[in-house]
């Protein structure tokens, strides 16, 4: 606080009350939201838009996870209190759902018996009409002592009257309306009593303020819809189509379409700049810029239409409500192999990045679940392995939905089975951890909200296809170009080139997957510093102009090319996507990984668990495939069985030597 | 048409609970009817915190909405929760 004139703001509410949602109305961020308790896990600081503020001062707003009240639950709870009661904010808005005073009112109660000045922000007050609650704000605001706002976040309504209540209060000393009065922390039946106390003050509250016309215990539609799409045998059935739905639109319909033309702009792009260079420019450094960098960066961005398509849908999912049921259905499933519901959240978030996805974890109490989901989170299909899965699904499947839902799918299968293996290794102590959930309304999507979601996650996909995968695609084109004594590679001798030597050794492991081509094992191996480098260096290996056509472009129509170039059978080709799907993360999720699982054994662990998991994988779906289609094997299937075999056993063997691993378990402890 | 529905949907897990008589816990509540909490049974001091943030507490009033395989769509204060069998039997009534 050395700027004077700034006022710093901390908005606190309970969870899902929408205290993102107003953060980004009013301070014109775009922070990350969804219809379902717990989407902010860390605090996020803002300008508020100058528009909005009617006074001198700056307001520096800043969002905090939601809390039911000061005590802390959940380690996200903690952060909420830990920066309230110690960074001493100048005003605090409290975030209040209008149609559930008599919960939140609690936590109002308490933020007003810190001193610093409060400014309820009275949110979604549109509700209150539909449901027939009559609200008399004027005497809750008297009764608190504190400004009462009306606001609609989602509708941007009231947050100027927000900001000048800010204003007004912001040098006040608060006055607490129910004061705990000294209670012996230590004693636990007195905090109980008080926190009693507490409670019956709210109800003396709610009794004046609020009347009701139908009792909130009674049955609605949405109880209805909630037991049909959380059916004990509906459920899933459902989930399933509706990701078959949202990988079909984008993928099949409204994503090639906009590709397109998408592919056409990168096309002329590159015949502009390949003029523009003409004849004099080194055919080398020609190469580097034309079929390196535009050509592999080109063909990453050109899923970035049908990438949005689906993050549009996702937010549209998130936006209504739909994936808090979504945890309730998995739960049954999740508790068997010893996760719970809980785990579900950290993997909902994987599917956007895996990052964020495996930094939620922290929301688990239980340390052996907590880890248990940080090392299976990877395995749900991220942003940067759509466009894998895209091009596959396009070059070898003629843009099937069920490709992607295939792997959305044997992505949960495999976390199914991974965490029971886990289970096994680790010896079932578990505490089976209490799973609770709010069940948000169902609410109509909207339409600017999935939109403003889908530009930033877009923009992030453009930064970072113009810097790292960049950077990337042009050191394999550099190290393709030549071999190590520097020499340019002569044509049809490209396997002396420094990728092509490097790549060799490792693709021989991968001839029993049924593609044991330098070229691949290359594009597998950049695929660990960012997914979305398979398909550059894919594009790159193979050069590119078979890719960027619009005719023969695999996602635009006619994919046999690619299929042809690459000399894949179909059944390889889903191989590979497998393998280049469920073995490790990138790097930066591993490092998230080593964040959140604190302990190298486990690291390790994880690594080559995740890492068995995808060869064994890849190596079923191509010799039982194979067998299928072909009525035998594939190459190499009894060496491959030997290193599955290998593989295997080494896992069964931590599973089966409890004891050792136990003891351990409780040095870690 | 809804509720014929959504007696479909429910009808095989409700039959089992009706043929007690005496009513311990919220696992073995009827739905739609209001409960009054009488205790909440478990080891787990911070649980029962939280759920008292809630308004989860003895003296207040719980209703069962519907069960979900093996989840409870319970009732609190004015809001819905989706809980597990375990915690549903904690919940003295």
């Amino acid at each position: 606080m050395n700027n004077q004139e700034t006022i710093r703001v901390a908005l606190t509410g309970n969870p899902n009350s929408g205290k993102t949602t107003l953060f980004n109305a009013i301070t014109g961020e775009i922070a990350h939201v969804g219809n379902w308790s717990g989407v902010t896990m860390d605090k996020k600081a803002g300008e508020i838009k100058e528009n909005l503020n009617q006074g001198q001062a700056e307001v520096t707003a800043v969002d905090l996870p939601g809390a039911y009240s000061m005590s802390p639950f959940t380690s996200e709870e903690n952060i909420t209190k830990e920066f309230v009661k110690n960074e001493d904010p100048d005003v605090i808005i409290n975030i209040v759902d209008a149609t559930n005073l008599s919960r939140s009112l609690f936590f109002t109660t308490q933020l007003l018996e810190l001193g610093i000045p409060v400014v309820v922000a009275l949110n979604k007050s549109d509700l209150i009409a539909k449901k027939n609650i009559d609200l008399d704000r004027e005497e809750l605001s008297e009764l608190l002592g504190c400004p009462v706002v009306n606001t609609v976040a989602t509708k941007n309504q009231g947050l100027e009257d927000l900001v000048s209540a800010v204003h007004e209060v912001k040098a006040e000393e608060q006055a607490a309306p129910f004061e705990a009065g000294d209670v012996d922390l230590t004693d636990r039946s007195a905090v109980e009593a008080a926190d009693k106390r507490r409670f019956e003050f709210v109800k003396s509250i709610i009794d004046k303020v609020e009347t009701r016309e139908v009792e909130s215990n009674q049955q609605t539609i949405q109880d209805t819809v909630d037991r049909v799409v959380a059916h004990k045998w509906l459920g899933i059935p459902i989930f399933a189509v509706i990701m078959w739905a949202v990988f079909s639109l984008s993928q099949t319909h409204v994503g090639p379409l906009f590709a397109d033309i998408f592919v056409g702009w990168i096309d002329q792009l590159n015949a502009g700049v390949a003029s523009m260079l003409g004849d004099s420019v080194s055919p080398v450094l020609r190469a580097i810029l034309l079929d390196g960098i535009i050509g592999g960066v080109g063909a990453v961005v050109g899923f970035l239409p049908l990438i949005m398509v689906l993050f549009f849908l996702l937010a549209l999912l998130e936006d209504c409500g739909y994936m808090a049921r979504v945890t309730v259905v998995m739960d049954r499933f999740f508790k068997k192999v010893g996760l719970s519901g809980r785990s579900i959240i950290p993997m909902i978030i994987g599917t956007g990045c895996a990052i964020p996805g495996v930094m939620a974890t922290r929301t688990i109490k239980d340390k052996r679940q907590r880890r248990t989901t940080a090392m299976l989170t990877p395995f749900m299909p991220c942003g940067a392995k759509l466009p894998v899965i895209a091009l596959f699904a396009g070059a070898f499947f003629n843009d099937a939905g069920w490709v992607g839902t295939t792997m959305y799918f044997l992505g949960i299968g495999i976390i199914i089975i991974g965490a029971l293996i886990v289970r096994k290794i680790t010896g079932d102590k578990s505490t089976r951890s209490p799973f609770i959930m709010e069940l948000p309304e169902y609410r109509f999507p909207s339409i600017k909200r999935a939109t403003k979601s889908m530009a930033s996650r877009g923009k992030a996909f453009v930064i970072k296809a113009g810097t790292i995968i960049l950077i990337c695609n042009a050191a394999v084109q550099i190290m393709q170009t030549f071999n190590w004594q520097f020499e340019v590679v002569a044509e049809g001798a490209q396997s002396t080139s420094i990728l092509a030597s490097i790549a060799s050794p490792f693709s021989i492991l991968l001839i029993p997957l049924g593609f044991g081509a330098w070229q691949l094992a290359a594009a597998a191996i950049t695929g660990f510093i960012a997914k979305e480098n398979v398909v550059g260096t894919l594009a790159v290996v193979y050069s590119i102009t078979n890719f960027i056509n619009p005719e023969e472009f695999a996602l635009v129509g006619d994919g046999t090319n690619v299929a042809s170039v690459m000399g894949l059978t179909s059944v390889a080709a889903l191989a590979y996507l497998v393998f280049n799907l469920f073995t490790p993360p990138c790097f930066a999720a591993i490092g998230a990984m080593n964040a959140e699982l604190e302990s190298k054994k486990w690291l390790w662990g994880a690594i080559g668990f995740q890492f068995s998991v995808g060869y064994i994988a890849s190596f079923l779906t191509y010799q039982v495939g194979t067998l299928i289609t072909t009525g035998s094997l594939g190459t190499g299937f009894l060496p491959g069985l030997i290193a599955v075999g290998a593989m295997m056993s080494v896992i069964v063997y931590f599973m089966t030597d409890e004891e050792e691993v136990q003891s351990e378990a409780t040095v870690n402890a | 048409m809804f509720s014929k529905i959504s007696e479909f949907l429910t009808g095989g897990e409700k039959a089992v609970e009706t043929s007690r008589n005496t009513v311990i816990n919220l696992a073995e509540a009827e739905t739609n009817t209001e409960y009054v909490i009488k205790e909440i049974k478990t080891d787990d001091e911070e649980l029962k915190k939280f759920l008292f943030t809630l308004g989860c507490y003895e003296g207040e009033t719980v209703t069962l909405i519907s069960i979900l395989a093996e989840n409870y769509v319970i009732n609190v204060k004015d809001s819905r929760y989706s809980i597990d069998k375990n915690l549903a039997e904690a919940i003295i009534i």
